[in-house]
């Protein structure tokens, strides 16, 4: 499977299939709830690696992630447009749209024995704005 | 992938490729928030080796690192500025850049059947100063 991640706000962070690595896509509610409750949260666990360029070729995106998970609250650019696609044999089988996401945890890690670095990047949808999220899929890339 | 991490105080402590074993960058914000948090933290872990003089040579400053994890919180040099290189292929791919950063957690650990220690060094920068934490990179060395 591969997967292609957007993040869209003042710039654009745009992710490709070298660089992801896994997506995890969540919807909670509380378990001690005893009907169905409103309090619902979506989240998006997004893994991958940090490549370095060679032979004069761009740096991926990574770094913005970065930048964007610095990004006070204070500033209405900590929420952003984040849409995942998960292509297998030319199909798209998730599309996922977050129209208002913003950073929870954002981790970075090097080691030296490794040419690569890896993040790991923890976004949820503006709880609110639950209902603009929207699951799409099943057809050809 | 190398590490050069640089620690700017009353006295410089300057670690190299043959200490420095592993980094980890991570923001944090409560993860049972409902919108993007103010309450933003940022860490930087340095994990790496305390290596033994040899033939009359300098010992390395990770010793310094122990002394500065001692200062504290009253005295003005428990905040000093932390800069992290992340070299890879000749090129920066992180430049990660805390101005007061202060200690949180250090550890060092022996062994009888090892030559080297090891160290654990947790750094986090000054809650209030979140914003003037500097993530770069992407450039030649």
């Amino acid at each position: 499977m591969g997967f292609r991640v957007k993040i869209e706000g003042v710039e654009t962070i745009e992710l490709q299939i070298e660089s992801v690595q896994k997506v995890r896509f969540k919807t909670d509610i509380p378990k001690d709830s005893n009907a169905r409750t409103k309090d619902v949260g979506s989240t998006m666990v997004i893994s991958g690696k940090i490549l370095t360029a060679v032979d004069g070729d761009p740096f991926d995106s990574t770094r913005q992630m970065g930048i964007w998970s610095l990004v006070p609250a204070e500033s209405a650019d900590c929420y952003r447009k984040l849409t995942v696609e998960v292509i297998s044999a030319s199909q798209v089988v998730r599309k996922i749209f977050l129209p208002n996401a913003f950073v929870v945890d954002y981790t970075e890690h090097f080691g030296d024995t490794e040419g690569i670095g890896t993040f790991e990047l923890v976004v949820k949808q503006k709880k609110d704005k639950l209902d603009k999220v929207t699951i799409e899929g099943g057809y050809s890339a | 992938m190398g590490f050069r991490l640089k620690v700017e105080g009353p006295e410089t402590i300057d670690l190299g490729i043959e200490n420095i074993l592993t980094v980890e960058f991570k923001t944090d914000t409560p993860n049972d928030s409902n919108a993007r948090s103010t309450d933003l933290g940022t860490s930087l872990i340095v994990k790496g080796k305390i290596l033994t003089a040899v033939d009359g040579e300098e010992a390395d400053s990770t010793m310094k690192l122990a002394q500065w994890s001692l200062v504290p919180g009253e005295r003005a040099d428990c905040y000093r500025k932390a800069t992290i290189d992340v070299i890879s292929a000749s090129q920066v791919v992180r430049q990660i850049h805390l101005p007061n950063a202060f200690i949180v957690d250090y550890t060092e650990d022996y062994g009888d059947e090892e030559g080297v220690g090891t160290f654990y060094l947790h750094m986090k920068q000054k809650k209030d100063k979140t914003i003037m934490v500097k993530l770069e990179g992407g450039f030649e060395e």
